[in-house]
C-alpha cells in the first residue's frame, strides 16, 4: 500500500501541482492551506511524510515543524520543507525546528518523486 | 571805638599820628585819668597841626661794623639789631634814614660834631653822657667775652698774661678789661684793632693771641674765622642808641617809647630781630674727602638714575615691543583658533553628513537586498507552476502529448530553467554584495559532484559536437566544504566553457595538491586578451558587449564563482591566450585535512 502524504501549502496552484504528481504516482495525499489546519490533519491522520510550504500566513513554516514536533504521536513522522527560500541559513533553521529534510522550490518534476521517496526510506531505516 | 572816630575826622596827612595815638589809647587802660588829658591835648593837637608842619623828617644814623649788632651786609645795605629796630621805628614814625658808614672811633666823632643824629650800640659812661643824648631803655645786654685760636688753652683770665690781645678802641669794653687785667696785676700786650673783622682775622693769622668781642659778635663768626671763645666772659654792658647833644625832636623819648612798647609784645620787631641776630648760625663744613665722596657718590647716583631711566626707558620700550609681539600673536592663535574651529565644524558637519550619507547606503543596501531576495522568491513562485506543469505534461502524467508538443514543451521548460539560473545569480550576487552569503561546510564525495555535474552539461556538449573528458585522481573522495556551492562554481566554468568553445572540447581535471584539491577545466574555444582578465571577475561583466548577442548569460556567474571560492578560503585562476583556448583552476583546502 502507498504511503500516505500530508501537504501543507497556502499556494493553490503549488498544491495542485504536487498533489497531482503524488497522486499520479500512488499516493495517497491530504491537503491543508494553512499551519493550523496542517496541525490539526496531521494528528487525526497520521502521515508517513509531511511536505511543509515555509512562506504559509498567520503560523510560519517553522512554527508549524515546532508544533508538530510537539505531538509525540509524529515523533518520528519526517517532515520535509519544501520552500523558495534560499537565503544563508534558510536549510539550517529548518532543520533546527525539526524538519528532516529540505527540497527547493521550484520542485523539479524530473526528481521530485525520487526526492520524496528518498525521505520515505530514510524514515523507514 | 574811639579810635575809630578819630580816624574818620582826621585828614589823610597826620595819620601818621595814628601809631602814637593808638599807643596811648592803648596804655590808657593802666592810667585810666592821664590818657583822658592826653587825649584832650592829642585832639588839639591834631587840629593845631597844619599840614606844612607834616614833611617828612631825615634821621641820619651812623654804621660801623659789629655784627650782628650793627653791620654792612653783603649787598652794602646796613643791617643788624640796631638797623631793624631803628628802621621799625622809622616806619612808624615816617623819617626817612640816611646812613653814614665808617668806623667806631669815626662814627663816635660824627656824633660829637653833629654830622650824624644817632649812633647805635653805644654803651653809657657818664663821660658820653657829658656829650651825647641817651635813652633810657637799653635795646639789649650783651656780655663781653675772650676768643682765641683753637686750641689755645685759655682757660681763665690769668692765662692771659704776657699775651697780645686785640681789641676796639675807645670801647668800654676795653676799659673794663684793662681795668680787670690790672687788678689781676696782668701784664698785657694791647694790638688795637678798628673792627671786629680785622680784630678775628689777625687773631687766626697768629698777629695776637686772643681778642675782645662780644658775645654776640663771637658766636656770629668765631668759628667760620678759625678761633674759639673761651670761659673768660665779663661786663654785661647795657647798650643804646646815642644821640648828638643838639639834635631836635626828641629822638632819644621817642626811641624809649617804641622800646618799651616793643619789650612788651613778643611778636614785635624787637624779638624777631633779636631772634633773627642772635641764633647761633651753626656753619657746620664737612671735610674735604667727605665732600669729594659725597660728589663721587651724587656723581653716582645721579649716573645711576640716568642709567635707570635709560635702562627703565630700553626695558618699557621692548616690553612695548613685547607686548605688542604677544598681542600680534595672540590675535594670530585667535585667528587661528577661529580657523581651526570654524574648520572643525565643518569637518563635523561634513562627518555628520557622511553619517547619514553611510546611513542611508547602508539603508539603501539593506532595503537592495531585501527587495532582491524579495523579488526572486515572488519570481521563484509562478516558475514553480511553469516548471512543474511542464514537467508533468512532458512525463505525460497529464495524458499522452504528440511529438510536436513535446518539443514546444522543451523549449518552454529550457526557458523556465533559463529563467530560474538568472533569477539565482542575481539573488546571489546581491547576497554576496549585502555580505549575507555564508558557505556551511559538510564532507561530500567530491568525485561524486563533480561526475554529477559533468553529467548535466554533457548534453549541452554533445549537441555542439564537443567532446567532454574528465580526470579525476584516485585519491579524490571525501571533501569538507559545501557541496551545493563547489557544484555550482564548477556547474559555471563548465557552462561558460561550453558556451564559448565551437569546436574540439572541454577537459576536466581534478587532483590532490598536498592539502588542496586542485580543478581545472580547460577548453579550446575563443580565449580571453590579457586586458579583458582583470575585470573578468567583476559583476555584470561579459567580455565585448557584441558576445552578449551571441552568448546568454547575465555576467554574474564568474564573480559570484570567484566570491565563492574565497569563502572556502580557495583560489580561483584564469590562464588564456586568445584563439586557443583558455583554462580556469580552482584550488580548495580540504578543511578537515588541513586541521
Amino acid at each position: 500500500m502507498k504511503a500516505k502524504i500530508l501537504y501543507i501549502e497556502d499556494n493553490e496552484q503549488n498544491l495542485y501541482l504536487v498533489t497531482f504528481i503524488l497522486e499520479k504516482h500512488g499516493y495517497e495525499v491530504c491537503a491543508a492551506t494553512d499551519g493550523q489546519e496542517g496541525i490539526d490533519m496531521a494528528a487525526r491522520i497520521l502521515p508517513d511524510l509531511i511536505l511543509l510550504d515555509i512562506q504559509l500566513p498567520r503560523m510560519d513554516g517553522y512554527a508549524v515543524a515546532r508544533h508538530l514536533r510537539t505531538n509525540p504521536n509524529l515523533a518520528t513522522v519526517p517532515i520535509v520543507a519544501v520552500t523558495s527560500y534560499a537565503m544563508a541559513g534558510d536549510r539550517d533553521k529548518a532543520l533546527e525546528a525539526g524538519c528532516s529534510g529540505y527540497i527547493e522550490k521550484p520542485i523539479n518534476p524530473d526528481t521530485f518523486i525520487q526526492q520524496v521517496e528518498q525521505s520515505l526510506t530514510k524514515q523507514e531505516e | 571805638m574811639i579810635a575809630c572816630l578819630v580816624k574818620a575826622c582826621m585828614p589823610p596827612n597826620i595819620t601818621h599820628l595814628m601809631g602814637f595815638f593808638i599807643s596811648l589809647i592803648r596804655s590808657a587802660s593802666a592810667y585810666p585819668f592821664r590818657n583822658l588829658s592826653l587825649f584832650v591835648v592829642l585832639i588839639l593837637l591834631c587840629f593845631e597841626v597844619p599840614p606844612a608842619r607834616a614833611e617828612v623828617r631825615t634821621v641820619t644814623v651812623g654804621v660801623y661794623e659789629n655784627a650782628p649788632k650793627v653791620f654792612t651786609s653783603e649787598t652794602g645795605k646796613p643791617s643788624g639789631i640796631f638797623i631793624d629796630i631803628i628802621e621799625h621805628i622809622a616806619k612808624s614814625e615816617r623819617w626817612k634814614l640816611r646812613y653814614v658808614s665808617g668806623t667806631w672811633s669815626e662814627g663816635l666823632d660824627r656824633l660829637a660834631k653833629g654830622e650824624i643824629d644817632l649812633m647805635p650800640d653805644v654803651a653809657y659812661t657818664a663821660d658820653r653822657e657829658k656829650i651825647f643824648l641817651f635813652h633810657k631803655i637799653p635795646v639789649l645786654t650783651v656780655w663781653s667775652q675772650v676768643y682765641a685760636r683753637k686750641g689755645s688753652r685759655i682757660q681763665s683770665i690769668l692765662d692771659l698774661n704776657g699775651k697780645r690781645v686785640a681789641a676796639l678802641d675807645k670801647t668800654i669794653q676795653l676799659e673794663t678789661f684793662t681795668r680787670l687785667t690790672n687788678s689781676f696785676g696782668l701784664k698785657i700786650i694791647l694790638v688795637p684793632v678798628p673792627d671786629y673783622k680785622t680784630e678775628f682775622t689777625m687773631i687766626a693769622s697768629g698777629k695776637a693771641d686772643a681778642g675782645l668781642t662780644n658775645r654776640l659778635y663771637g658766636l656770629m663768626y668765631a668759628r667760620k674765622s678759625g678761633l674759639e671763645d673761651t670761659p673768660v666772659m665779663f661786663d654785661p654792658a647795657p647798650f643804646y642808641f646815642a644821640a648828638g647833644k643838639n639834635v631836635s625832636g626828641k629822638l632819644p623819648e621817642i626811641i624809649d617809647r617804641h622800646l618799651s612798647e616793643m619789650k612788651i609784645n613778643p611778636q614785635s620787631v624787637y624779638y624777631a630781630a633779636m631772634k633773627r641776630w642772635t641764633s647761633e648760625e651753626v656753619q657746620f663744613k664737612l671735610p674735604l674727602w667727605l665732600q669729594m665722596l659725597g660728589l663721587g657718590l651724587g656723581v653716582a647716583l645721579v649716573m645711576s638714575l640716568a642709567g635707570g631711566l635709560i635702562l627703565k626707558y630700553q626695558v618699557n620700550a621692548r616690553t612695548g615691543e613685547l607686548k605688542l609681539i604677544n598681542q600680534e600673536m595672540e590675535q594670530r592663535i585667535d585667528e587661528r583658533t577661529q580657523a581651526l574651529q570654524v574648520t572643525n565644524s565643518k569637518l563635523q558637519v561634513a562627518l555628520e553628513n557622511l553619517a547619514v550619507a553611510k546611513e542611508h547606503a547602508e539603508a539603501a543596501d539593506r532595503m537592495k537586498s531585501a527587495f532582491l531576495a524579495t523579488m526572486s522568491h515572488e519570481l521563484r513562485t509562478p516558475l514553480n507552476s511553469i516548471i512543474g506543469f511542464t514537467g508533468i505534461l512532458l512525463q505525460g502524467l497529464g495524458g499522452a502529448i504528440n511529438e510536436e508538443q513535446a518539443k514546444q514543451l522543451k523549449m518552454v521548460k529550457n526557458s523556465a530553467n533559463h529563467l530560474l539560473s538568472l533569477i539565482s545569480d542575481i539573488l546571489d550576487i546581491s547576497k554576496i554584495e549585502s555580505g549575507q552569503l555564508s558557505v556551511f561546510f559538510e564532507s561530500f564525495n567530491l568525485k561524486d559532484s563533480i561526475f554529477k555535474v559533468v553529467q548535466s552539461v554533457r548534453p549541452l556538449a554533445e549537441n555542439k559536437g564537443l567532446f567532454l573528458s574528465v580526470e579525476v585522481a584516485d585519491d579524490v573522495e571525501e571533501f569538507t566544504g559545501d557541496v551545493r556551492r563547489v557544484e555550482q562554481i564548477l556547474l559555471n566554468l563548465l557552462s561558460n566553457a561550453v558556451k564559448f568553445t565551437q569546436k574540439g572540447g572541454v577537459r576536466v581535471k581534478c587532483q590532490r595538491n598536498a592539502g588542496n584539491y586542485v580543478t581545472s577545466v580547460t577548453d579550446s574555444g575563443i580565449g580571453i586578451n590579457g586586458k579583458d582578465i582583470g575585470g573578468l571577475f567583476e559583476p555584470f561583466h561579459q567580455i565585448d558587449t557584441g558576445l552578449s548577442r551571441n552568448y546568454e548569460g547575465t555576467g554574474l556567474g564568474l564573480s559570484i564563482s570567484k566570491k565563492l571560492v574565497e569563502l572556502m578560503d580557495g583560489t580561483l585562476q584564469v590562464d588564456s591566450s586568445p584563439g586557443k583556448g583558455s583554462t580556469f583552476t580552482f584550488t580548495l583546502p580540504n578543511v578537515i585535512d588541513s586541521v
